[in-house]
């Protein structure tokens, strides 16, 4: 990972210096936006795949689940191979991507028993493996940094404090050994805890430890005052790099099987009939899964982690109906959200209205005296964002959104209401009881509607020139006798009814 | 060209030029030790419409997706043109059940049928110009030309049917197979659906269908296999299709039916 950083920081470096580099990175609003985008834009573009193949909530249990092959790579590597544990090394990664894949295959194995059902069985794994996770961590791992609340919402608001440094010039990293003239010496008693006496005790026995020696690379050796000349340094937040490249591979992936990802998603039967691998793409997108889920659980936990997989694709389910298009909205609502949900956190909606002036609104209406600074949780904002956008969505959609459902009902039901009309005056106009049929002040009757919705009705007819009124007697219009004629070809000729004569 | 299977001698008489279009030998599909198919020896001479008919649970599907190696299979052998399915694919037509796929899929209907064309073009080569061409002139024989770019969810279910068999068409296949076409489609649908399969059928091609309804067995096709768990007969329609084997298929049900199938059986 470390190559990969400098790599692009040198080409950064181009565009930017040195300084502007450093005081971007630090600043802790524009890492957790950015760390919150790429983690939005790599979920939103699995979870168009979670969701049309009905496994939305598998997310769920994979964000749940790595956790455990986070701890058992965890305890492995210090407990067994004595490394020291950190939670961006790559033996973590894979082995939560493994207790991803794990998950599936424990679903669907209880699942393919045939004892219990799909969602049943997704319900009985995941917290099976989770807790394990917790009994684990609660029994082995002190090192707290896997506590109940990292699980929760995770800390993307600290994500620009755990960096990499990396030196540019001036770069000597300092061994600080027991006879360096830096090194610093405490006197410890040995024996004290053991015997339970207090240093002062003559039985007591010391020894004289060095403090701070060890290995300084240049970055550690400036701040601990060990050089004389300051590095060029860069401080690169580690979740960046990380969630960088899940966000690439994401990519690379949904771009380079979209045609096998679109057909074994369809139709799984005809991808393997044609000799596709739908088992093997299946199981990739679950790694990746996995993997997203892992590299988003510091920023932003294990829970929250599954609105950046499952909100994003179902609002551009609602907004399109091309799978590429889908492809392409998906992480467009997932990075907008996440951008605006920092703001909102800040008290900003849209960075236009001050969340602040809203709640003094609030208090002066009803009287309350709810504080009106705000400042909340970085993660649950960039969620609660990113549901105001599926809002928008499944409100406005052009097509499938609800006021558009709403008026395209009104406008079918209107022209029902005409054509009914209609019909019935086309069928009684030139028979003997037309005067009594077309009455235009009983018409209502033969309707069984209210005389107000019958005159709406004739209004609107009249206008549209389909009717006119003669004698108290409506009768159509050629232009109205076409339109019954039209309407019954277009609307009837699907059930075999002959036209009109 | 027949290749003999390696452990099993290749019965006398044999015509080496001759070759079975599908040949099923000792097929066996069990779930959790309960046959669906038991023990099927099929053979289906190139260029027939074939019906494959029998009561619910007979293992119609089964069969067919046994076949294809969609599930995986106790015991047998099947070959294409005496190769085995790896090596026949590119041979090999499928239509699926029309409800077992996701039809609010956000896809167009040219999308749908150009998918038939994935497994010529292999992985990751996408689709382009010749394809869409070819997938217009499918939809353009089953009567779909007009909603190419239509969203399939908007389809009614004949459509969504013709447009299955259009993806099947795209494939250019020498075998199809055909997972209940007519289901829950109307009789223009149905028409429809049976001239495409016999204008296969006089190109040259043979098609297997998984058929309900019995009334319309005769008239469809031209050879039959009757099955429930084992195969009961195959052959010929005027052979095969008789009162004494539906019987046997069909067991008491057949009772019940009226007399006017046999009697078409026995005149088709």
């Amino acid at each position: 990972m470390m190559p990969l950083e400098r790599w692009l920081i040198e080409l950064l470096l181009n565009f930017v210096t040195r300084e502007e580099l450093n005081a971007f990175l630090r600043s802790p609003q524009n890492t957790a936006m950015l760390v919150g985008c790429l983690i939005a834009v790599s979920g939103a573009l699995l979870g168009v795949f979670l969701l049309l193949r009905g496994m939305s909530l598998t997310s769920d249990a994979i964000s749940h689940t790595v956790l455990l092959g986070i701890v058992v790579a965890f305890l492995l590597m210090t407990e067994v191979f004595g490394l020291h544990g950190d939670t961006s090394s790559p033996w973590l990664i894979l082995g939560a991507s493994l207790a991803g894949v794990g998950t599936v295959l424990l679903t669907e194995m209880l699942y393919r028993s045939g004892l219990v059902k799909q969602d049943a069985a997704l319900g009985l794994a995941f917290p099976l493996l989770f807790a394990i996770a917790v009994i684990l961590v609660s029994r082995y791992v002190e090192d707290a940094h896997l506590d109940e609340d990292a699980v929760l919402v995770g800390e993307i608001g600290l994500a620009w404090a755990n960096t990499n440094s990396h030196c540019f010039a001036n770069c000597e990293s300092v061994t600080v050994a027991p006879d360096h003239e830096a090194a610093k010496f405490a006197r410890q008693c040995n024996n004290c805890r053991e015997l339970g006496i207090s240093p002062r005790d003559e039985r007591a026995v010391f020894s004289e430890t060095c403090s701070n020696c060890g290995e300084y690379n240049p970055a550690q050796a400036w701040s601990a005052g060990l050089l004389e000349r300051e590095p060029v340094l860069v401080f690169f937040p580690k979740s960046i790099t990380v969630m960088l490249l899940l966000t690439l591979l994401t990519l690379g992936f949904v771009l380079v099987f979209f045609k096998e990802l679109k057909l074994s998603t369809f139709d799984t039967g005809l991808a393997q009939a044609l000799g596709f691998r739908p088992g093997a793409l299946h199981y990739a997108l679950m790694i990746l899964v996995s993997l997203v889920a892992v590299g988003a659980f510091d920023a932003v936990g294990s829970i929250l982690v599954i609105a950046f997989f499952i909100i994003p694709p179902a609002a551009a389910y609602l907004l399109t109906d091309r799978l590429a298009m889908m492809l392409l909205l998906s992480p467009l609502i997932g990075g907008v959200g996440a951008y605006y949900g920092y703001d909102l956190a800040r008290g900003q909606l849209f960075s236009f209205i001050a969340v602040a002036d809203g709640i003094a609104v609030l208090n002066r209406l009803f009287g309350l005296s709810l504080p009106e600074e705000w400042d909340s949780s970085i993660s649950a904002s960039m969620v609660l964002m990113i549901f105001i956008l599926f809002l928008l969505a499944w409100a406005l959609s052009p097509r499938y959104g609800l006021a558009s459902t709403l008026i395209r009902r009104a406008n079918r039901r209107r022209v029902f209401e005409n054509q009914v009309v209609l019909a019935h005056i086309h069928n009684h106009q030139h028979t003997t009881a037309h005067d009594i049929e077309l009455n235009v002040d009983h018409l209502h009757e033969h309707f069984r509607w209210t005389e107000r919705k019958m005159s709406r009705v004739l209004t609107g007819l009249r206008a549209l020139g389909y009717i006119r009124i003669i004698a108290g007697s409506a009768e159509l219009t050629d232009r109205g006798d076409r339109q019954v004629h039209a309407f019954r070809k277009t609307m009837l000729e699907a059930h075999n009814i002959p036209d009109l004569p | 060209m027949w290749t003999a299977m390696p452990d099993r001698p290749e019965p006398p008489g044999m015509d080496r030029t001759s070759e079975f279009a599908l040949s099923v030998d000792d097929l066996t599909v069990a779930y959790q030790e309960k046959p669906a198919i038991w023990d099927i020896d099929l053979e289906v001479p190139e260029g027939v419409l074939m019906g494959i008919v029998g009561p619910n649970g007979a293992g119609k599907s089964t069969l067919i997706k046994a076949v294809l190696n969609l599930i995986p299979r106790a015991a047998g052998t099947v070959s294409f043109y005496g190769k085995p399915y790896e090596r026949a694919r590119s041979l090999v037509g499928y239509v699926p059940q029309r409800g077992s796929v996701d039809w609010d899929f956000p896809t167009s209907v040219i999308d749908v049928v150009t998918m038939g064309l994935y497994g010529k073009l292999g992985w990751f080569r996408r689709p382009g110009k010749r394809e869409r061409e070819l997938a217009l002139f499918a939809l353009e024989q089953v009567g779909l030309v007009d909603f190419v770019d239509r969203q399939i969810s908007q389809l009614s279910g004949g459509q969504q049917q013709r447009s299955f068999l259009a993806r099947a068409l795209v494939q250019d296949a020498q075998i199809y197979f055909m997972d209940e076409p007519f289901a829950a489609v109307d009789a223009v649908t149905e028409n429809a659906i049976v001239d495409i399969l016999q204008a296969l059928n006089k190109r040259g091609k043979t098609v297997l269908v998984v058929h309900h309804d019995l009334q319309t067995v005769a008239q469809y096709f031209d050879w039959v296999t009757l099955l429930n768990v084992e195969v009961i007969a195959t052959g010929p329609t005027a052979a095969v299709f008789t009162p004494e084997n539906l019987r046997k298929t069909y067991g008491g049900q057949v009772a019940s039916l009226n007399g006017g199938i046999l009697a078409g059986a026995a005149g088709g």
